[in-house]
């Protein structure tokens, strides 16, 4: 190692420095080859999977050992000057219209750039109904600090706390624009406050407030405000081009970003060209299976929540010498629907599909995914309560639904379902055990014997099988018996593409790509957790907007 | 720049040939000017449309784009054509929140394989029959 090198690396923080040892990018091949390219080519071979899987005449990326050829990132291919039926010229292109790219635009625009944003779906596309920041005015400076202490906790320490800080120092200025952005312009918004946060608006006795942009209820979300939004952009200059994939970066031998290649629907290439920047916002890959099968193996049962998610955005930041977080990324499995969202982490019985606990069910629903991970299961869980609960889980945290507004969630029950998405509502209600064990779709007998020990062991004050708190076991006894069937799925992948804290794509020596930039969930840094944190409600779609509405008004003044 | 010998990039070209060779050859055989070998081509090559009725361009592995999908079936308006199934329920499956009125008419009807209903994977309630 030459002497530049080291004081390079004494400059770079832990976190990315760990990214560029263990990451994937194309730099990580050169550097490892050396070491051993006969023993390569050997494991290459017996790497069928992969190698069936390859074009010829096309290059792969490469694991961050060097041995496996990865049939999920080709190199793209050239296109020829022919196929390219028009070249345009902005100061900012955003790939990806979403909850990161179109307050990016928005924010370029107001700052005075001209804007081209280019997505692949017909529409704007995003999800979720909360996105929270900090209210700064209100908050104590050491509550700031303790709360992205918290969240690097919550984030089993595998966080970048520079990337923390950008959303904590910036998120409730942002979020707060954002509504007044979308409001006005007709989106149904409102700022709850801290309401929403009750468990963090004191950390380590030091005050913290809120600004929670709510865009809802459901049917409505955060995908209408963010179309609403994208009206506002368009009349504040920006240029959208739907149906419009990326399909490759353009770069200069110096390796500077200098603009975007896509699709039309009529087959025929576009170059956008971008004087300061290209951002590319285009979301996670759930829905490439290679991709997810190499970097969350264990999330091969689980269904997805979204479509086209196919991580086109990796392939072209790590041909354009970006570095891919290495394998074990976060990801996000929720099911707000099928009950009330407010009773998802009370500790009520909780059986898989064999009928049989498998918990303590004080463990969050954001977590259970980990235990249901096999073929049968996939993410289907069931939690079970009897007539009394309104009584025996009064004191419980969260909140009750009585059982009149608990029909709201139920597909027997006739009438409107409001606030959620009717289709996916999945609770049930039954005057015996077998009745309601055959509703929710679990093992019949197995169950009544499980009902039947836990009312046992709550009679005893003990649960010998896993060890939950006493107040937690309210037996099942009283008909009728009710059951939430939950069915978590894949919402997003949230690890991604290495940036600093100006989103700025890292290249394999940790310098910044010229003129690319990277945010919302396909930019690592901001979790590293086995999953996805609940410790901010809204904190997803606040990074999104918080680093789109930073990004797009860094891009502008440069 | 890959990190593949030689005989690894032969053997999956080899491999690559061997399957084309063995999936497409019969397939290829049946699929034939007006007699294609899907549900939704048979109607159409029924109706006596040949081939390149869609696929227009040279190589008929091109993917068709919708719009000559929605030049026949909604002159050339997909809002047109979203209208059409307006009363179908629970939902209008041409019309919803993800992708307004410009689904890719393939996700769900398909040509050269059995139609599927797409939306039944995470809304198991929206039961479509798909033709």
């Amino acid at each position: 190692m030459s002497k530049d090198q080291t004081t390079e690396a004494t400059e770079i923080d832990s976190f990315t420095r760990n990214v560029l040892a263990h990451g994937l990018s194309r730099r990580s091949f050169f550097s490892r080859t050396a070491a051993g390219a006969a023993g390569i080519g050997a494991i290459s071979l017996a790497g069928s999977t992969a190698e069936a899987a390859t074009r010829p005449n096309v290059d792969y990326g490469i694991s961050s050992d060097g041995a496996a050829s990865l049939s999920f990132l080709p190199r793209p291919q050239p296109i020829a000057e022919a196929d390219i039926k028009e070249t345009l010229t902005f100061d900012v292109v955003i790939v990806g219209a979403g909850a990161a790219g179109v307050p990016a635009a928005l924010s370029a625009a107001e700052n005075g750039a001209t804007v081209a944003v280019i997505q692949k779906h017909p529409t704007p596309v995003s999800q979720g109904n909360t996105g929270t920041g900090i209210d700064l005015a209100t908050s104590d400076k050491a509550g700031v600090e303790a709360l992205v202490s918290k969240l690097m906790v919550d984030n089993n320490h595998r966080s970048n706390p520079a990337l923390l800080r950008e959303w904590a120092y910036n998120s409730g200025e942002a979020v707060r624009w954002i509504i007044d952005r979308a409001k006005p312009a007709g989106a149904q918004v409102v700022d709850q406050g801290s309401g929403p946060q009750g468990d963090i608006r004191k950390v380590n006795g030091y005050t913290l407030n809120y600004v929670t942009s709510f865009f809802g209820p459901k049917p409505y979300t955060t995908g209408d405000g963010i179309r609403v939004l994208a009206q506002v952009a368009q009349k504040a200059g920006v240029k959208f081009y739907f149906r419009m994939p990326a399909a490759q970066l353009v770069q200069n031998a110096a390796g500077q970003v200098q603009g975007v290649i896509a699709k039309g629907p009529d087959g025929k290439y576009t170059r956008f060209m971008a004087r300061k920047g290209v951002v590319l916002a285009a979301g996670d890959y759930q829905n490439n299976k290679a991709m997810c099968d190499y970097f969350i193996p264990d999330q091969k049962n689980f269904g997805r929540k979204m479509m086209d998610r196919t991580g086109d955005g990796f392939v072209m930041a790590y041909w354009a010498g970006g570095v891919i977080e290495p394998i074990g990324h976060t990801k996000m499995l929720h099911d707000f629907d099928a009950g009330p969202a407010t009773m998802c982490d009370m500790p009520f019985l909780v059986v898989n599909r064999d009928g049989k606990r498998f918990i303590n069910e004080s463990v969050e629903m954001s977590l259970i995914n980990n235990y249901l991970r096999d073929e049968k299961n996939a993410g289907h869980y069931c939690q079970v309560f009897d007539a009394d609960y309104m009584s025996t889980a009064a004191k419980w945290p969260g909140m009750l639904f009585p059982p009149e507004k608990l029909k709201n969630y139920m597909p027997e029950e006739p009438g409107p379902k409001l606030g959620v998405f009717p289709s996916l509502t999945n609770t049930w209600k039954a005057d015996t055990l077998e009745e309601l064990a055959r509703k929710l779709e679990v093992n019949v007998p197995n169950f009544v014997a499980t009902v039947k020990r836990y009312n046992e062991m709550a009679a005893a004050k003990a649960d010998t099988e896993f060890g939950k708190a006493p107040q937690w076991l309210a037996p099942i006894v009283k008909a009728p018996f009710y059951g939430i069937h939950r069915r978590l799925r894949l919402t997003t992948v949230c690890s991604g593409m290495l940036v600093d804290s100006k989103h700025r794509a890292l290249d394999a020596d940790g310098k910044p790509i010229p003129g690319l930039y990277i945010i919302g969930n396909m930019a690592a840094g901001f979790y590293g957790g086995v999953d996805y944190p609940l410790t901010v409600f809204g904190l997803s779609l606040g990074r999104c907007y918080t680093f789109g509405y930073l990004t797009g008004r860094y891009l502008a003044k440069l | 720049m890959r990190p593949t010998t030689f005989q690894g990039a032969a053997f999956a070209a080899a491999l690559a040939l061997a399957l084309a060779t063995f999936f497409a050859a019969p397939a290829l055989a049946q699929d034939t000017l007006g007699k294609p070998d899907g549900a939704l081509g048979k109607v159409h090559a029924a109706e006596g449309y040949k081939c390149t009725k869609c696929h227009t361009t040279a190589k008929k592995t091109d993917p068709v784009p919708q719009e000559t999908c929605l030049a026949c079936h909604g002159d050339g308006d997909s809002k047109k054509l979203a209208a059409s199934t307006a009363k179908v329920k629970p939902v209008n499956p041409h019309e919803n929140r993800h992708y307004g009125t410009e689904a890719d008419c393939g996700l769900c009807h398909k040509q050269h394989q059995a139609s599927v209903n797409y939306c039944a994977d995470c809304h198991p309630r929206f039961d479509f029959k798909v033709k």
